[in-house]
């Protein structure tokens, strides 16, 4: 029912506190939107669920069990994953090493390479040549080379042409339909409130929003220019 | 025939190079940490071996087994726990990572100090020393078996790490240590391993090398961090190239042996390459290289550790400090004769320590050469003063020292991080072996206390005076360093090159003024070093006895802080004074140095957590129970939250609905 649940959630840098007590409860299955303006706290969020940054006050639940003991690899094998803001790759890596990181040795690549066929002509390369928009699609390969449960995605679209964020939101769909749940932060609205079930918007650590996409429109986000929000 | 026995001997010795580079260059690409201990320990590891086999008379090759399978894997472990994640944790840079290798150099050394002393040992061979005489050639068994060891084991290991997935995942954690975690790798136990291999490699360098040569704390460890020639020509990628490269070296200088001109002259230059081969090679290979493939990208620069203070004091504070700190200074002079005299090293150490604190701390460039321009000022000055007034000859050596430094400075325009710190390492290390080894240089060297227009400074009193009016100079070089433009321009340059020259900052000059103006003041702390003591010693310039550790002391007592590089003099003298032992300073620098990672802030930090115990034991326990998070709340769901999900719930019910056909 619900994925996870987060109580009174607090984090942040050094002596910078980002999340000042947030309730956010995901549910499981479908496509959960987390919006805000630059600084709200989402990519925050994002990487305490993922274990990198510790959890400085309240708890987390991943779908009844407690997160705050268990280190970032565990929940990445107990099917959590991570897809970071920019470049979610090694950089140093062959394309092949790095689906095998990814997936594991002798797993087998070619959901990857389907999805992505220009992957597989590149599969000796260097990740750190590629395009951004190819080193994005390494990335999200990720997300088919296991059994993902819980996918968080961190603005996958910064900065990608219009055709390869289609692509890429294809597969993302393509995933949730097939029972991942999925939490999303995006700055592309649209692309956003056009497959979401669920939208909670943040604003400076705290939730300013939460409800259906619909309810969205024609009301102003804190923090962002109507127009956006009206699109 | 005799080049081809010159051949084969030379082959020993390029089997040492080669074992002792490729592993540096291992660790290196196991664990992405330029591993400036390594050398360390080797020596420690012969150490061990040598207490076990030579002191306990414990069998060869079960002392072997014990130092390989046992002590060095149980080192790695405990490294890579108690050094290295405390580091990855924080996020630290690779500039970091450096110092902290370079503390573990310096605690290693220091401990092989106070535990065994100085005294020259010799190991047992692991392998049968026999020499055989197939023909009329003449083949050294040991060598032979030496580079057996390297090629086998490299192969082997490269072969397990090719065909299983821990080699990807050791590639995985050194690029990105937080994406490997998230693709659901365990970094911290694939750290460990990369850790275990460096120090089983360093153990086996040392075993096998301290048997060619004699074994003492700094004569073993210089020997290795001069292999770092190895790794470098190898582009800090290829292992094969680091073998071959090994193999060169020691060829080469075999070969050499044949080719040595008859000219006494031209001999004594050609025996000084001969013996410091590797060194040269190192130079050149950095100076001619524009980049090195350096782990994980960038290896940044020393910002992180130049910048602790997250305001600036203000000027009263600063000034009543100040005014504490002059008082202190005068104190020796109530001192004894003794006393005084050791006292007198602290301002001479202090000026070259401000002279990494203005290139390291203000300017953000690492520099691990500095006791070499030192060093030349204080060659300098004892060469002219045999002729002209001594501060004349003082005023001489200090330029001097910075047309070096200028000169010097000039490949440090492209490059940084840790390609700039084996860039500083390598030249000093080469005057070092070039001018403050050679006879012909320090030879006829006058290290008279200089007077005054006549007023004699030679007294222990009146030359302490003159040191602390010296040191004052220092301070007023480092105020306009720090403030105005100038200032502003070197701390944009430490924060970030392009974000600096993108405003309009002239990196290049600045830089090579950063350099100039801190040679200058080396060699000023190195001139009065010598006054100090009234000789001139090639050791107290040495990289491995002086360089490494003065870099240590200034980024553990504060690198962006002058009047820190002062209480880092004295900390020194204090120490050694008490204990009585030259080197016994190493072991607590090299501690807070290797500790970087769990006290960022030093020995200030240090200091400041022990006040705080001593006066209010209580505080330090509320620090904990703070630490605490309080017990979570049980898991309800808001009223938001559930109006939300009853929504989605809806929702979903309805598409269902819908897609199923009525």
């Amino acid at each position: 029912m619900i994925e996870l649940s987060l109580r009174g959630m607090r984090a942040g840098y050094g002596a910078v506190e980002v999340l000042h007590g947030l309730d956010l409860d995901v549910p499981s299955g479908g496509l959960t939107a987390l919006l805000g303006p630059n600084g709200a706290g989402k990519s925050t969020l994002l990487s305490v669920v993922a274990g990198l940054l510790p959890l400085r006050g309240g708890s987390m639940t991943w779908s009844g069990t407690d997160l705050a003991a268990m280190p970032p690899d565990a929940r990445a094998r107990a099917g959590m994953l991570l897809i970071p803001e920019r470049r979610g790759i090694f950089a140093t890596m062959s394309v092949r090493d790095n689906l095998e990181v990814f997936a594991g040795r002798g797993a087998d690549l070619d959901p990857a390479l389907l999805a992505f066929p220009v992957l597989a002509e590149r599969l000796t390369q260097l990740a750190g040549s590629l395009s951004g928009g190819e080193q994005q699609m390494l990335a999200m390969s990720r997300a088919l080379l296991r059994d993902t449960r819980l996918l968080l995605l961190d603005e996958i679209s910064f900065g990608l042409a219009p055709r390869v964020t289609r692509q890429l939101f294809d597969v993302v769909r393509d995933l949730a339909l097939a029972g991942t749940t999925v939490v999303l932060v995006e700055q592309h609205l649209s692309h956003a409130l056009r497959m979401a079930d669920l939208v909670y918007v943040l604003a400076r650590g705290e939730l300013a929003f939460a409800g259906e996409p619909g309810e969205l429109r024609g009301r102003a986000l804190p923090g962002y220019v109507s127009r956006a929000a009206t699109s | 025939m005799l080049a081809l026995n010159y051949a084969l001997a030379g082959l020993g010795l390029g089997a040492i190079a080669a074992l002792s580079g490729v592993g540096i260059l291992l660790t290196y690409r196991a664990t992405g940490v330029f591993n400036v201990a390594h050398g360390a320990i080797a020596m420690i590891a012969a150490y061990l071996f040598w207490q076990l086999t030579d002191q306990w008379g414990v069998p060869v090759w079960i002392a072997a087994a014990l130092v390989l399978l046992v002590f060095a894997p149980g080192l790695g472990i405990a490294l890579e726990r108690v050094v290295f994640r405390p580091l990855h944790r924080r996020s630290a840079t690779a500039a970091e990572s450096l110092v902290a290798t370079i503390g573990l150099l310096v605690l290693l050394v220091g401990i092989a100090y106070v535990v065994w002393g100085a005294q020259a040992r010799h190991p047992a061979s692991l392998f049968s020393q026999r020499v055989l005489h197939p023909g009329s050639l003449t083949v050294h068994l040991d060598s032979v078996a030496d580079l057996a060891v390297v090629v086998v084991g490299t192969l082997l290991l490269g072969l397990a790490l090719r065909l299983t997935p821990l080699g990807t995942q050791i590639r995985a954690v050194v690029d990105r240590r937080d994406l490997a975690q998230l693709s659901g790798v365990d970094a911290d136990r694939v750290a460990a391993v990369g850790w275990v291999i460096g120090c089983v490699f360093a153990a086996l360098t040392g075993i096998l090398i301290a048997s060619q040569i004699s074994l003492d704390p700094f004569g073993l460890t210089l020997v290795v961090l001069e292999t770092f020639a190895m790794p470098v020509i190898a582009g800090l990628t290829s292992i094969p190239v680091a073998i071959g490269a090994g193999i060169a070296l020691g060829l080469g200088q075999s070969q050499m042996n044949l080719w040595a001109p008859s000219n006494a002259q031209l001999l004594s230059v050609w025996n000084a390459l001969h013996a410091n081969l590797p060194i040269v090679m190192l130079l050149v290979a950095l100076l001619v290289r524009s980049r090195l493939a350096e782990a994980g990208g960038d290896a940044g620069s020393a910002v992180t550790f130049a910048r602790r203070r997250a305001t600036e004091p203000s000027v009263r504070r600063m000034a009543a400090q100040y005014a504490v700190a002059a008082v202190a200074m005068l104190v020796p002079l109530t001192f004894g004769d003794v006393a005084l005299r050791q006292a007198q090293q602290i301002p001479a150490l202090a000026i070259i320590f401000i002279s990494i604190v203005a290139v390291t701390g203000y300017s953000g460039q690492i520099s691990l050469g500095q006791a070499g321009y030192a060093g030349l000022g204080a060659l300098f000055f004892g060469k002219v003063s045999t002729s002209t007034p001594q501060l004349v000859a003082l005023l001489v050596a200090v330029l001097a020292a910075g047309i070096v430094g200028f000169l010097t400075g000039y490949p440090a325009i492209r490059r940084r991080g840790l390609f700039l710190a084996l860039t500083t390492f390598a030249v000093g290390a080469f005057v070092s072996r070039f001018v403050f080894s050679q006879p012909s240089f320090t030879d006829n060297v006058n290290v008279q206390r200089p007077s005054l227009f006549g007023l004699s400074l030679r007294g222990d009193h009146a030359f302490y005076l003159f040191e602390l009016s010296m040191l004052a100079i220092a301070f007023l070089v480092m105020f306009n360093l720090r403030n105005g433009a100038l200032g502003r321009s070197l701390v944009a340059i430490r924060d970030s090159e392009e974000g600096a020259s993108s405003v309009g900052v002239d990196v290049r000059v600045l830089k090579v003024l950063i350099f100039t103006v801190s040679a200058m003041l080396a060699g000023l702390g190195g001139a009065l070093l010598v006054q100090q003591g009234q000789s001139f010693e090639a050791t107290t310039f040495d990289p491995l006895a002086a360089s490494l550790p003065w870099f240590a002391v200034v980024v553990v007592f504060g690198a962006d802080s002058a009047a820190a590089a002062v209480v880092g003099a004295a900390f020194i003298v204090l120490v050694n004074g008490l204990t009585g032992q030259d080197n016994a300073y190493l072991i607590p620098v090299g501690l807070l140095a290797a500790f970087l990672g769990r006290l960022p802030g030093g020995a200030a930090e240090l200091g400041r957590l022990l006040a705080e115990w001593l006066t209010t034991p209580t505080a330090l326990l509320r620090r904990y129970q703070a630490a605490v998070p309080p017990p979570p709340p049980a898991p309800v769901l808001s009223a938001r939250g559930r109006a939300a999900l009853d929504r989605v719930r809806s929702l979903r019910e309805a598409r269902q609905q819908e897609a199923t056909p009525s």
